[in-house]
């Protein structure tokens, strides 16, 4: 059971993974563009962090830099639609997974787990 | 028209020979003319001389038939008289004019012969007129004393003799005893001069046209090399430089004809140069109109490519979520369906179910729309049927669709007003779809983060031909646009972006899809303040010519 954030822009998507990551037993909270996920993070505390990274009003790595040093309280699944170079400057400044888009859902349990069992080892 | 002018317009060889032929009769006729007026003196003179002869002659012979009435005697004069063939008639008379012989007769005038005999009588000597008879004839009437020595005829009488004493001789007298008279027919003189000035005319003529033959034979000789030489530069004239005169003289015609033929051998070689350079021109022309296609057809190709790149990236994340959220909410709903236990099932449950499905029917509506709309605009990007009915606000809307992604990304507003009264217009969907996107795009490039692109359609009846016009606005309010480049923005290949970002084609590519559909597209900008593109499209426009249709939908499209 892992407290997790999810940041995106499409509807779909949100409720889509607030569906399946409560349904396995995760508690989710959801954001629809960057300012509102970096007031989330700051607000409370979070396990996992399931970013896009193309959204309006802040990508992946203007939230990144805005969180500064709360973003190492947590991981990050970085999700986006193409390769671009915005993925390469994520990953200057963090670890990250990153899942592209449209992803499986058992992917992105395997995924999760992954990042969850760092979480446990550190 | 004077004589001068008048001989600008004639050959050379005419004004030679005329004008020749003018001064040689004229110097025969006045030459002629002279001789024959002395020779017809002349003529006269020898008649009134042979005349004067003859009728003294007569006179002398005529004494003794006068002093003693003869008759017989003088008429044998008489008869000699005639063996003349000039006498026409002869008279003698004695003192009282009584005629004592005659032969021929002429009918005189008698005023003019009265006037003759009262001179000879009153001056009792020779003398002559020209008398013209009845008939018209002229003639030389001569009149003469016959005399007689009467002094000697009384020393006879007296019988002296011997010796010759001057002083008796000077004291002899004569005495007139009567009167001869002759006519002299003028008509043979006459004809002599007749016969003279005709043969005067005919060697005037001969001459003359002798004259003319040589005259136009040495002007030929002259002129023939100039005529050549005319008509070998008319030649020239009229473009043939291989002409050339052959003229092999040593005179200054024979240089002209030299001189004319290198001129003519260096006008062709300048010429063959000239059509040499012209050609290589041609085909250098040619080859570069050729590189200059190729590469435009590249760049307009490449413009398209990177047009469909800017929406690929839109396409990709409009269908990337709907498409996560089918196969994520199939896969969830599916794994719950498989650990289900009918009995167990919840009216909530069924809910949820009835959601997700919902959700991924919903998801899978949007995909076919994206799919249409990409469907659509491929198909008439590619179509060359330029006419077809073209709902402007839908090609805006789904224009929209592939760019909203990335605005959203910038974070600038697009905030899109469409007037719901726009008729329809015939053009090209997918044309205009370039338009529009390349313009939300380039507001998109240049607006700042938080900023707004407004895109209204408005319906304006008053523009245009028939059927108004549809008014398109595309503002932002981004940097601007520099003064000095406002007007090369629709210029190819002017752009100002970094290199890879921008081909600088849209603009140029934008204006003539506006034109092709017979509208226009301006352009307001003020520098930091904003940019406003306005199109005008008429409802019905005037077709431009099938030609340009097909050449710019080969060209972009
Ligand atoms: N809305 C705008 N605001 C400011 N500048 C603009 C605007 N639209 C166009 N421009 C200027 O006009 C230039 C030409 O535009 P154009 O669309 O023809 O080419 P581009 O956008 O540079 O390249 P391409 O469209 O081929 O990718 C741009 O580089 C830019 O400097
Ligand atoms: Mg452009």
């Amino acid at each position: 059971m892992a407290k997790i954030l999810v940041i995106d822009d499409s509807a779909v998507i949100r409720s889509l993974l607030t569906d399946f990551l409560t349904d396995i037993g995760h508690e989710v909270e959801t954001a629809g563009d960057g300012d509102e996920g970096v007031r989330k993070a700051r607000a409370d505390t979070y396990d996992v962090c399931i970013c896009d990274m193309h959204m309006p009003k802040k990508n992946g790595y203007q939230l990144l830099t805005d969180l500064g040093d709360r973003k190492h309280n947590m991981q990050f699944i970085f999700t986006d639609s193409m390769p671009d170079h915005l993925g390469e400057r994520i990953s200057e400044i963090s670890d990250y997974c990153q899942l592209r888009k449209p992803f499986d859902l058992t992917q992105l349990r395997t995924v999760l787990e992954h990042t969850l069992a760092s979480v446990k080892v550190q | 028209m004077s004589l001068l002018q008048h001989l600008h317009g004639v050959s050379i060889r005419a004004k030679f020979v005329v004008s020749m032929s003018i001064m040689l009769v004229i110097s025969m006729l006045i030459v002629s003319g002279f001789l024959i007026n002395r020779q017809s003196h002349g003529y006269r003179r020898e008649l009134q001389a042979t005349g004067e002869t003859m009728i003294k002659i007569m006179a002398m012979n005529a004494e003794s038939g006068v002093l003693f009435g003869s008759a017989y005697e003088l008429n044998d004069l008489m008869i000699v008289l005639k063996e003349f063939g000039t006498v026409e008639s002869g008279i003698i008379m004695n003192r009282d004019d009584s005629i004592l012989a005659q032969t021929g007769h002429l009918c005189f005038d008698t005023v003019q012969i009265a006037a003759l005999r009262r001179e000879t009588r009153e001056s009792n000597a020779f003398g002559f007129e020209y008398i013209t008879d009845t008939t018209g004839r002229e003639y030389l009437v001569l009149a003469a004393p016959v005399t007689s020595e009467q002094q000697n005829m009384s020393r006879e009488n007296l019988g002296i003799t011997g010796g010759v004493d001057p002083t008796l001789a000077s004291s002899r007298s004569k005495e007139t005893i009567g009167w001869i008279e002759l006519g002299l027919s003028v008509e043979n003189v006459d004809q002599a001069i007749a016969t003279a000035k005709l043969v005067a005319m005919l060697v005037t003529l001969i001459v003359v046209i002798a004259t003319i033959i040589v005259v136009v034979a040495v002007v030929s000789a002259v002129t023939k090399p100039v005529t050549e030489l005319v008509e070998a530069t008319d030649q020239l004239r009229r473009g043939d430089f291989s002409t050339r005169v052959e003229i092999c003289q040593r005179d200054e015609i024979g240089q002209l004809a030299t001189t004319f033929n290198s001129m003519a051998e260096s006008l062709k070689q300048s010429r063959d140069e000239i059509e040499q350079y012209n050609r290589t021109l041609e085909e250098k022309i040619i080859e570069r109109t050729q590189q200059l296609e190729e590469a435009q057809t590249q760049l307009i190709q490449s413009e398209k490519m990177s047009a469909i790149g800017q929406l690929a990236a839109g396409v990709a994340h409009e269908l990337n979520n709907p498409l996560g959220g089918i196969l994520g909410y199939a896969q969830f709903t599916l794994e719950k369906l498989r650990k289900n236990v009918p009995e167990k099932t919840t009216p909530k449950d069924i809910e949820s179910y009835t959601r997700y499905v919902g959700d991924i029917e919903t998801q899978a509506r949007r995909c076919k729309t994206i799919v249409q709309n990409l469907l659509r605009f491929s198909r008439s990007s590619r179509s060359t049927e330029f006419e077809e009915e073209v709902d402007v606000n839908q090609v805006i809307a789904e224009t929209v669709t592939f760019v909203e992604h990335q605005f959203r990304i910038s974070e600038i507003d697009l905030e899109v007003n469409l007037a719901d009264d726009l008729p329809v217009i015939s053009g090209n969907a997918g044309q205009l779809q370039q338009v529009f996107t390349n313009l939300m795009i380039n507001a998109m490039h240049a607006s700042e983060k938080g900023t707004a692109v407004r895109i209204n359609t408005r319906y304006s009846p008053a523009l245009g031909e028939f059927g108004g016009a549809l008014e398109l606005r595309f503002a932002d309010s981004g940097h601007g646009i520099a003064e000095e480049n406002l007007k090369k923005i629709f210029e190819p290949f002017f752009t100002t972006k970094e290199v890879g970002k921008g081909t600088g084609l849209g603009l140029s590519v934008s204006y003539g899809i506006v034109k092709e559909h017979g509208g226009e597209i301006t352009v307001t900008s003020a520098v930091g303040q904003g940019t406003t593109f306005t199109i005008v499209l008429p409802v019905q426009k005037i077709a431009p010519s099938t030609d340009t249709v097909t050449e710019l939908g080969e060209k972009h499209y």
